[in-house]
C-alpha cells in the first residue's frame, strides 16, 4: 500500500441541509483504486461530491485530508489545483462553449503533460467529439468518455468517478478500465462508483479495496474480495447481513 | 437641396416620438457644420484611438477604413486602385448626393424624414453626413469596407444618414464601428441607414457599438432586399449607454433571404431597446432573427422581434434568449408573428434566464474559479453561429465578444 494520499475522518455528510451519511471514514493510498459500492440512493454520489466540495454536498463535521493537508474548507476549485477532482455521474450540458476550448483552458491552468493526454484521448476515442458543444446532444456514452477524460487528463492525486461506466456499451467500458488503467499507472488515485458486475469483474486484477455504502452508513471498508462476491451473489441488503452489519 | 414636401412633413415631425424607447429631448445638443478633413489631422488624435480602440478596431483598420467620422468632420479616404476601376464608390452621402444620379434616386425612399423627430432632425440639419457605399452590378468585394463613426466631444449631436447600394448580382461586406471616447460623454446619435441589395445580390452588414453612460443613440434602418438577394446583419453593443432604440426593418422580395443576429450586453443604467423586423414579402423569401441578451447591473433590455409573412410559401424564425446576470437588471423579449398568408410557417423559441448554479459548479468542479466559469458561460451564451460572416469580421466579433464575457461578473 501507497502512502496516504486521501483521508476522510468521521465526517458527516449532508446534501441541502439532509444528512445522509454519517460518521465516515475513509483511507485511499497514492496509485490505488477503491471501489465504493451501494444501493440507488444510498448516498455514493453524496459521498464523492462532498468529499470534492461540490454543493449543495457539504461534510458537516470531520475532515477531509489531502495529502496530508486539511482540504476541509478549501472551496471546490482549490480542491481541485490540489489534486482533487470528481467525475460527475451526470455532467451538465452548455450551449456555445466547445469541448476543445475547455481543453485548451486546462492544457493552460494544469499544464497538462501532452503524451498522457492524447494518450487518453485515443483510449476515451474523444477526437470526434472536440468541435462538439460540452455534453450537449451526446449519446450517453459519448458523455461518460468525456468527463472520464477530462478529469483523467489533469493527472489529479485522486480521481473520484461517479458510476463513469453506467449506460455504456461493453466496447467503452473496456476503453473505461484502459483509461482508469493508464491513471493508476501515472500514480493517481482512483475512487470508482460502480453499479456494473462486468467492470467489478474488470477491476479485479487492479485493486484489493471496496467500500459499501447501507443505510447512512459506510459499512464495510476492506478486502474486494470479502465483500464484492458477496453483494454480487447476495445483494446489498444480503451482504449487509452476511457482514454482521445490519440485521 | 432638401425636397420642400419632405422638409415640410419633416418639421412638422420634429416633436414626433418613437413608440418605443424614452423620448429625448434634441435641443440640448450641439449640431456643428460638417467639415472635411485630412487623414492625419484625424487619425494622430489620441481620443480617437481611445473611440476605435473600443471597437475592436487597430488603428490599422481605421487608417484603411472606407469612411471616417469624427464628430463632424469625416474623411472618404481613397479606394484601392482595382475596386475604383472596378466602380466602387465611397464617399459622403452629401458627395454622392451631388454627384451620382443613383444616389439621388434611392436616398430617402426606405426611410420617410417625418418617421419621428430622430429621423426629421438628421433629415433637416444633418447636412447629409454619413458614408454612402456603391457596388456595380455583378462586382464581388470580399474584403470588408469599415466605416468608423465616431464622438470625442461631449454634448455633440452626430447626425448621420448612411446609404449601401449593392447592384443586382454584386456582394459587399461592410463593417461600421460606432464609438464614443470617454465612458461618461454626453452626446447624440442618430443613424439613419438605408440598404439597397440588389437581385441576386449580397450585403453581409456587421455593426459594432460602444458608447458611454451619457450617449443616447437612435438608428433607424430599412433595409430592402430583391428577388433572390441575401441580407445578413450581425449588431453587437457591448457598453453603457444612457439609452438606445433601434428596431431596423428588412423588406424581402422573392426568393430573398435574411439573417438578422444581435447581441446586446447591457450595464450600468441603460436601457436597451432594440429590435428586428422582417417583411416576406415574396414568395420564397426566409428570415430568420436570432438575438442574445445580456443583462447586468441596473439595465433594461428589451429585445424586439417581427416577421410579417405577407405572402407563401415562406418561411421566418425567431430566437430570443435572455441571461440576467444582476437582482436589479430586466430582460423582456417581445417576439411578434404576424401572418397573412397560409402559405407562411413562422415559429418563435425565447427564453430568459440566469446563468445555472449546476454549470458553475461543474467547471468549478475541474478548476474554474467562479468567475472564470461565469465568464466562459456567458461567452458561450453569446457565441451565435453566424456562417455568413467573412473571417476578418469574425476576428473583430470574437474580440469583442470576449470583451464582454471577461467583465460579465457581476
Ligand atoms: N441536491 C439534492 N437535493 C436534495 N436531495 C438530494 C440531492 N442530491 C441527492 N439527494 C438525496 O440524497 C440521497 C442520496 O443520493 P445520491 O445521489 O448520493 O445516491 P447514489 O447512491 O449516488 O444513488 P445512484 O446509485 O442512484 O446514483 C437520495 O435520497 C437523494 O434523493
Ligand atoms: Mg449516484
Amino acid at each position: 500500500m501507497g502512502s496516504e494520499v486521501l483521508r476522510v475522518e468521521d465526517a458527516d455528510i449532508y446534501v441541502a441541509g439532509k444528512r445522509i451519511l454519517r460518521k465516515v471514514d475513509l483511507s485511499v493510498g497514492a496509485g490505488e483504486l477503491h471501489i465504493v459500492m451501494g444501493p440507488n440512493a444510498s448516498g455514493k454520489t453524496t459521498l464523492l461530491s462532498a468529499i470534492a466540495g461540490v454543493e449543495p454536498y457539504e461534510v458537516r463535521s470531520g475532515k477531509v485530508m489531502l495529502a496530508g493537508e486539511d482540504i476541509t474548507n478549501y472551496p471546490l476549485h482549490e480542491r481541485v489545483e490540489k489534486g482533487l477532482v470528481l467525475a460527475y455521474q451526470n455532467p451538465p450540458s452548455f450551449k456555445g462553449v466547445k469541448v476543445s476550448e475547455i481543453l485548451k483552458w486546462l492544457r493552460r491552468k494544469f499544464d497538462l503533460d501532452p503524451s498522457f493526454t492524447e494518450s487518453l484521448a485515443e483510449i476515451l476515442d474523444i477526437h470526434k467529439l472536440l468541435g462538439r458543444d460540452l455534453f450537449s446532444g451526446m449519446s450517453g456514452g459519448e458523455r461518460k468518455r468525456l468527463e472520464t477524460y477530462l478529469t483523467l487528463s489533469i493527472m489529479p492525486k485522486v480521481a473520484l468517478l461517479d458510476e463513469p461506466d453506467s449506460g455504456v456499451d461493453l466496447d467503452s467500458v473496456g476503453r473505461i478500465l484502459e483509461a482508469i488503467k493508464l491513471a493508476l499507472k501515472h500514480g493517481v488515485s482512483v475512487v470508482l462508483v460502480t453499479h456494473s458486475t462486468h467492470m467489478l469483474n474488470l477491476v479485479r486484477p487492479l485493486t484489493n479495496t471496496a467500500h459499501l455504502i447501507f443505510k447512512g452508513r459506510l459499512i464495510f471498508s476492506g478486502l474486494y474480495d470479502e465483500v464484492v462476491p458477496l453483494v454480487i451473489k447476495r445483494g446489498f441488503e444480503g451482504a449487509a447481513k452476511a457482514l454482521g452489519r445490519w440485521s | 437641396m432638401l425636397n420642400r414636401n419632405m422638409a415640410e412633413a419633416a418639421r412638422k415631425a420634429l416633436s414626433k416620438p418613437a413608440p418605443y424607447g424614452p423620448d429625448v429631448d434634441l435641443s440640448k445638443y450641439d449640431i456643428l457644420n460638417p467639415r472635411r478633413i485630412e487623414p492625419t489631422e484625424i487619425l494622430e488624435q489620441e481620443r480617437v484611438r481611445d473611440a476605435s480602440g473600443r471597437l475592436g478596431f487597430t488603428p490599422e483598420i481605421v487608417r484603411k477604413a472606407g469612411y471616417v467620422q469624427v464628430n463632424e468632420a469625416y474623411l472618404a479616404s481613397a479606394l484601392v486602385e482595382s475596386l475604383r476601376k472596378q466602380g466602387v464608390v465611397v464617399m459622403s452621402t452629401a458627395e454622392a448626393l451631388r454627384k451620382l444620379d443613383i444616389a439621388r434616386e434611392v436616398a430617402w425612399t426606405l426611410i420617410r424624414p417625418d418617421t419621428d423627430k430622430y429621423v426629421a432632425a438628421t433629415y433637416l440639419y444633418g447636412k447629409e453626413q454619413g458614408y454612402f457605399i456603391y457596388v456595380p452590378p455583378g462586382v464581388k468585394v470580399r474584403t470588408p469596407i469599415y466605416t468608423c463613426l465616431l464622438i470625442t466631444r461631449g454634448m455633440t449631436a452626430q447626425l448621420l444618414h448612411n446609404i449601401i447600394y449593392v447592384a443586382d448580382g454584386a456582394e459587399a461586406n461592410v463593417v461600421t464601428g460606432c464609438s464614443i471616447a470617454g465612458l461618461h460623454a454626453e452626446a447624440l446619435h442618430i443613424g439613419v441607414s438605408e440598404f439597397f441589395v440588389g437581385k441576386g445580390a449580397k450585403l453581409t452588414f456587421a455593426m459594432i457599438h460602444a458608447w458611454s453612460k451619457g450617449a443616447v443613440v437612435r438608428p433607424r434602418t430599412a433595409v430592402k432586399v430583391a428577388e433572390g438577394g441575401r441580407y445578413v446583419s450581425y449588431y453587437m453593443i457591448y457598453s453603457a449607454v444612457h439609452s438606445l432604440q433601434s428596431y431596423p426593418k428588412v423588406t424581402l422580395g422573392r426568393n430573398a433571404s435574411t439573417s438578422l443576429y444581435s447581441i446586446i450586453s447591457g450595464e450600468g443604467e441603460g436601457v436597451y431597446d432594440v429590435g428586428s423586423s422582417a417583411t416576406l414579402a415574396g414568395p420564397g423569401s426566409s428570415a430568420e432573427i436570432i438575438s442574445r441578451n445580456l443583462a447586468k447591473d441596473k439595465s433594461r433590455v428589451v429585445a424586439r422581434a417581427e416577421i410579417v409573412g405577407e405572402s407563401g410559401p415562406s418561411k421566418g424564425h425567431i430566437e430570443c434568449m435572455g441571461l440576467i446576470l444582476s437582482d436589479t437588471a430586466y430582460i423582456s423579449t417581445v417576439p411578434l408573428l404576424d401572418s397573412r398568408n397560409p402559405e407562411a410557417t413562422l415559429t418563435h423559441e425565447a427564453a430568459i434566464g440566469k446563468i445555472g448554479e449546476d454549470q458553475l459548479t461543474y467547471l468549478m468542479s475541474k478548476g474554474f474559479s467562479e468567475e472564470e466559469a461565469r465568464a466562459l458561460i456567458i461567452r458561450g451564451f453569446l457565441s451565435v453561429e453566424a456562417p455568413d460572416l467573412p473571417p476578418q469580421v469574425k476576428l473583430s466579433v470574437d474580440r469583442v465578444t470576449e470583451l464582454i464575457s471577461s467583465k460579465g461578473h457581476g
